[in-house]
């Protein structure tokens, strides 16, 4: 009897980890392509073999420029950035078990974004030290609303109100900070109120990079106490989980992930809310959604920045493209979670 | 069959947000019993399962495992002695009954150490237990309320401990499950000596299948002792402020309670 059962347990592993794979290795394989595609189309039409030999250090007539100045750091910042954002927002959907507890919906993103604003337009920084405030901001934001929010326990609801509440005061200050701004300039302040990669630069994926493999690999480490939360923190708890340290190292992983990234390329509207409900539909529940969450921001990113640029009529930065596929599901959700009596 | 752990609690305040419930409790739990702890609405039952699961931090006093304090303990090494079963616990969506049950091996994991085959073959015992082997492949979302409590029982069988508390376990079931759940539990305390620990609301099905009784009253413990010595007309009133009638229950040979209300009483009736 027990063995058969051995066999039954055995199989559906085997096929839930075989399709989790498969699933993961194609959306590898999809951002692959679309990184070489968003290298090669633009307002020109770059053959795949100019674009390897720019890569390759190689100089192009033509090419050089277009691909290696102008193409080549977008798509890389897109990349980088689509995975802070991705694995930061579903760390965060996990631990609170909530979707619609990610950092640019509680003021986390709207936090670090309101402290790049500041250190650039009050303090003229600029580079590592904007993020460091960024990270700090994001971080004295993300503890002031589970701060308000604890009683006795943390609620998943009480939170994201909370949050939503800190975001939209964030907000107005931004705006604020963008109208005191010596040189008004309309493409700066898009990136800091819906995000942009316009003008990235190759030399800012070195510390994105870093933040990928130090704080990312933090969070990987812990995923499996991650995954556990999502029984509920009792459940968590009596199955050996230290739930108050896991959620502890989750908030400063994955807060460092999305103030980095915010400091770079602003608060990509939504891409921390979407990467992660979009992964778990993709690779389905079976182990953590954090590497295909990861995955599925840099698609978003990459391609909602290529979407902007030359599919639709006139020009728009990534955040508009983002926002605008990001309304419709945060509606969804929140229809959703009235029609079962479910949390918001 | 097992190695027998002592579970104790000693002058226990506990409560939230500064407002005591439990106030100066001592208990001893009998190793290799089954105890339900019974009690009206807010006396505390659930209180004190949470602190004795280490869930909730004492004011004073303490709970001691073999004599060590439970909050001073590795949680993870604690939790391969004493597993705990929350009242209507929520899966996460899409999650298969495999996978559910699969995480009760959590604590037997190293922090790198792969699943191994031990793993295995205290899941499918697990399943097979709780007759849930057939549905290991389905999602939780889509079963019967039985049957989900069926695969988290299953989930805390896997955990594989010598000490199971469970608060309510038998809440929104309908009486078949309610018996074919308890009856689990007996099997579960005959063959591998566990040490069960319960919260009941329904008295009659705590008499019938606990073997020692503790009855609480405003955070304190009223009394306790096997259910002859515990379900009593007068603790009956104490506890519940209730008048009732004990009789013997005709199947189990144990005491069985019967209210008595205002009405439907063989008096009242012409």
């Amino acid at each position: 009897m027990t063995s058969t059962t051995i066999g039954i347990l055995q199989r559906g592993r085997r096929l839930r980890r075989g399709w989790r794979r498969a699933m993961i290795g194609g959306l590898l394989a999809l951002l692959a392509v679309c990184f070489l595609l968003a290298l090669m189309l633009g307002q020109s039409v770059t053959p795949p073999a100019d674009v390897l030999r720019v890569l390759l250090g190689g100089d192009v007539a033509g090419a050089s420029f277009t691909v290696g100045q102008l193409r080549l750091p977008r798509a890389v910042i897109s990349i980088l950035a689509g995975m802070c954002f991705g694995m930061g927002g579903a760390a965060f959907q996990v631990m609170l078990r909530n979707p619609l507890a990610s950092p640019d919906i509680i003021g986390i993103s709207a936090g670090a974004s309101a402290a790049a604003v500041f250190a650039i337009v009050f303090l003229s920084l600029d580079g590592a030290s904007v993020s460091g405030i960024a990270i700090a901001a994001g971080l004295g934001v993300a503890l002031l609303i589970y701060a308000l929010s604890f009683k006795g326990g943390v609620a998943g609801s009480r939170l994201i109100l909370v949050g939503i509440g800190i975001s939209a005061m964030i907000h107005s200050f931004i705006a604020y900070a963008l109208a005191r701004a010596p040189a008004w300039d309309l493409q700066e302040a898009m990136r800091w109120l819906t995000g942009s990669v316009n003008g990235a630069r190759l030399d800012q994926a070195g510390l994105l990079l870093l933040v990928l493999l130090v704080l990312g690999g933090l969070l990987l480490a812990r995923s499996r106490d991650l995954e556990m939360l999502r029984m509920g923190d009792d459940v968590a708890s009596a199955l050996g989980v230290r739930v108050g340290m896991t959620r502890m190292t989750v908030i400063l992983g994955a807060v460092g992930l999305i103030a980095v990234a915010t400091a770079t390329t602003g608060p990509i509207a939504f891409t921390a809310f979407l990467s992660g409900p979009i992964a778990a539909r993709v690779v389905g529940s079976h182990g953590s959604v954090l590497v295909p969450a990861a995955l599925v921001g840099a698609l978003l990113v990459l391609t909602g920045d290529y979407a902007g640029q030359f599919l639709l009529p006139g020009r728009y930065p990534v955040g508009v493209v983002t926002g605008a596929l990001g309304a419709p599901f945060l509606i969804f959700l929140i229809i959703r979670a009235n029609r079962t009596g479910g949390t918001l | 069959m097992t190695v027998d752990h002592q579970l104790s609690v000693t002058e226990l305040t506990a409560g939230y947000g500064g407002t005591p419930i439990l106030q100066g409790l001592n208990l001893d739990l009998l190793p290799g019993q089954i105890t339900a702890i019974v009690g009206a609405n807010a006396c505390g039952k659930s209180t004190l399962l949470r602190v004795m699961s280490r869930l909730l931090r004492p004011d004073a006093g303490q709970v001691t495992l073999d004599g060590g304090s439970i909050h001073r303990m590795p949680t993870r090494a604690l939790a391969r002695v004493l597993g705990l079963l929350p009242q209507s616990p929520v899966a996460p969506e899409g999650i298969t009954v495999a996978d559910l049950v699969s995480r009760g091996r959590h604590p037997h994991q190293g922090l790198v150490s792969r699943w191994r085959r031990t793993d295995d073959e205290a899941v499918a015992a697990a399943l097979d237990a709780t007759r849930m082997s057939d549905l290991a492949d389905r999602s939780v979302d889509e079963l019967s309320g039985g049957q989900r409590q069926r695969a988290w029982i299953a989930m805390a069988l896997a955990q594989d401990t010598d000490l199971l508390m469970l608060d309510e376990p038998t809440t929104f079931l309908d009486v078949s499950h309610q018996i074919e759940l308890l009856d689990l539990l007996c099997d579960l305390n005959a063959r591998r000596g566990t040490t069960i620990v319960m919260v009941l609301h329904d008295l009659n099905l705590a008499a019938r299948y606990a073997d020692h009784l503790v009855a609480l009253r405003h955070g304190q413990l009223l009394v306790q002792g096997p259910p002859e010595d515990v379900l009593v007309e007068r603790t009956v009133h104490q506890v519940f402020g209730l008048t009732s009638r004990i009789v013997t229950d005709p199947v189990s040979g144990r005491p069985m309670m019967l209210p008595i209300g205002r009405h439907r009483t063989r008096a009242e009736s012409p």
